[in-house]
Formats: structure tokens, sequence, C-alpha cells
């Protein structure tokens, strides 16, 4: 079982960074020609001062696309899935602090967003799927050796044990 | 995080450094202009009846002060704006002309592009004195969402359409001339936290979501209690 998943985890790991990758992508993709809207979801949220909230409106569509394009090529593979896995986590916070006190809005993470009518909302939806890609973010910082990536490999799996003790 | 040394070739750190430098470049290459367009631009040129203290909306009975203060934020594409046009536009025209109101227009621009041109054309159509005429008539005939109905040509037949004839209008739809206020107006009403579109204050409070913006009733009611 064990033996299996050792083999297995680089297949697994390319496809973890192809999902939780493809959705930053998109999603940050979706938002950039949008400023406008972007920075009124994130007011939305009624969770930071406005002037705040304006420019992490207009920061977040390219941070995303960037960790999205980064996971994708598998560049920084640990680091980059622990940035885009903490990103979703304060998604998380924040749907369910508006989820909470009772707020009518679009979560906006693939354009949109800002009030919408009370039967409209899809809490529930948009952090179980966060979630799932947090889980992702933790598979890949715990084995973030994978298939096709850019990143520096050992040759063969021997060396991966090998490589834990050594530090450059 | 550990490193294998790798004596024997395979890939090295150098085309995944350049990789990163490459995304983080062509970022920061999206994100400067677009943080710097953000600014208030206070040179910009603004219509006639703009006021930069009303948040540079576009504003009828100006010097009227003992009078409801209604500000209406709108998108000319959005189509729940459309609505409330049609459920309380007259009322509020008719407000303008008696003189029992001072409104102010903020033509916003979340959905973009055709938002821009469109809001561009009603600041020049401010200037011809057209302004309601040609808010009404987009609202009444307005397309589907940037479907490419609203080009600059499309605004200089519609402004002939509504009597405009001076040549200063044609200049001032093709050449862009309002796009920087069209940008303020935006970024004010980012400022002021509108965060849906129609947004309507009556003397700096928003109107009652539920009751107000669906019926002319309500709409009329909350005139009444300002």
């Amino acid at each position: 079982m064990k033996n299996k998943h050792l083999a297995l985890q680089p297949w697994i790991g390319l496809i973890a960074r192809l999902i939780l990758g493809g959705v930053l992508f998109v999603a940050g993709y979706l938002k950039i020609d949008k400023p406008d809207i972007s920075q009124m979801a994130v007011r939305s949220y009624e969770m930071l001062p406005i002037s705040v909230a304006n420019i992490l409106g207009l920061v977040l569509p390219p941070v995303e696309i960037a960790l999205g394009a980064l996971l994708i090529l598998g560049a920084l593979t640990r680091v980059v899935a622990a940035l885009g896995g903490f990103t979703m986590f304060i998604f998380i916070i924040a749907i369910a602090q508006a989820w909470a006190r009772g707020l009518n809005i679009d979560c906006g993470c693939f354009g949109g967003g800002g009030s919408v009518a009370a039967e409209d909302t899809r809490y529930l939806q948009e952090i179980l799927r966060d979630l799932g890609l947090v889980f992702l973010a933790a598979y890949l910082v715990r084995y973030p050796l994978t298939k096709f990536s850019i990143d520096k490999k050992p040759r063969d799996l021997k060396e991966i044990s090998e490589a834990k003790g050594d530090v450059e | 995080m550990s490193k294998a040394k790798n004596p024997a070739g395979g890939k090295d750190n150098f085309t995944r450094n350049l990789v990163i430098a490459v995304v983080v470049g062509v970022v920061l290459i999206m994100l400067v202009p677009t943080l710097l367009s953000k600014q208030t631009d206070t040179s910009a040129a603004i219509p006639a009846s703009v006021s930069a203290e009303d948040g540079y909306g576009i504003v009828f009975n100006k010097e009227l002060t003992d009078v409801p203060f209604i500000e209406i934020y709108e998108d000319l594409q959005c189509p729940a704006c459309a609505r409330f046009e049609g459920i309380a536009g007259n009322y509020i025209e008719e407000l303008i002309t008696t003189k029992k109101a001072k409104v102010a227009f903020h033509t916003l621009s979340f959905l973009g592009g055709e938002s821009q041109i469109a809001a561009n054309a009603a600041a020049c159509s401010a200037d011809e004195g057209k302004f309601l005429q040609l808010h009404k008539t987009l609202f009444t005939n307005q397309p589907s969402e940037n479907s490419g109905a609203w080009t600059s040509s499309y605004f200089s037949t519609l402004g002939l359409g509504l009597g405009i004839s001076s040549p200063e209008y044609d200049k001032c739809v093709s050449g862009n001339k309002y796009m920087g206020w069209v940008k303020n107006v935006a970024d004010e009403g980012a400022t002021r936290n509108i965060n849906s579109t129609p947004t309507i204050f009556i003397n700096g409070k928003e109107i009652d979501r539920e009751t107000a913006y669906s019926s002319l009733a309500g709409f009329m009611l909350a005139i009444e209690k300002a």
C-alpha cells in the first residue's frame, strides 16, 4: 500500500498541481480585465477598510494568475502550493464570516461579486470547494516532487530520502 | 526545503528561476499600470454640470438646498438599472423639472468597455443639455452587455436623433474627451463602497433594498420620508 502510494505519488501530485494551479489561474484571468468588479467583490465582504479592500481587489487577480501559472509549470512547487493553500484558507474565513454575519454576497471567486439576492448565495458550495483546494495544496506541500515539473528533482526515488538530510 | 545535489546532470534550477522571474515580471507589468490608473486624476476634463464635491456626479438643481438630494449610482449597461429607470425615471425627471429635488447621476462602469463609452457620451450630452434624454433612450433601448452595439459612431447618430447638432458633441464622443472623468466617477464609487448597481442615496442614506427599488410607490415613500 505504502509502495503503491510512493509510485503513484508524483502522478497524484501532478493532478493536484494542475487542479489547484488551473483554478487559481482561471480565477485570476476572469477578473484581470474587470478591476472595478474585483474591487467591489473584495469590499462586499466587509472585512477590510474600504481603501485597503480596493487595493486588494486590484492586486489579487494578477497574484492568482502568477501562483496558478507557477503551479501549472511546477516551479517552486512547495512554496507556491503553500501560498495558494494559504490564499484559499483566507477565502474560506472570508466566506464563512460573510455567511455567519448574514451578508448576501457572491464570493466573486471567478469574476462577479458584490451583493446578490439572499436565495442566490452559495456559501456552502464555495467553502467545500475551497476546502478541497486547501487539501490539494497540503498534499503538494507534503509531497512537492511531481511529474512534469520544472523543479530540480533527484534522479530517482532513493535520492529523495538521501536528500532529506542534505542541506546546501 | 531540502535540495538534492544532482551531480549527474538532470535539470538545474536555472530554467526554474528564469520561469519564476518571467512570471513575476509579467505580473508586475500588468499590476503597476492598473494601480496607477486608479489614482484620481484631478486634471481630467469634466462636464460643466459636474463638481468634484458631489463625487463627480452629473448634477441637476445644484443650487437648491432645502430639497432632498438624490444620488444615483448606475451602470448604463446594467439591466437592473434599466428596470429602475423604467420604474422611477419619469418621476425623477419630474422632480428635476419642478425643482423638487437635487439629483446627481454617477455613471459607473463596472461592466467595462461599452459602459465607459456610454458614460463618456452621457457626459458629452450633458454639455448639450440633453443628458436626461440620452439617459432615458439608452436604458429603454439597452442592448445586451458589451455586444459591440455601443460605439462612438452609434452615439454620434444618437446625438443627431436627440437634436444635438453641435460639432463639439461629435468631437467629444469620438475623442473620448471625458474618459478621465469616467474613471474618476468609478473611483469615487469605489471609495463610497458602492457594491451593486443601481445604488441610490437620499440625503446621504441608501434607500431600502427590499421596497424602494422595485416599485414607484416605495421610491416615492422614501423621498417623502426624507
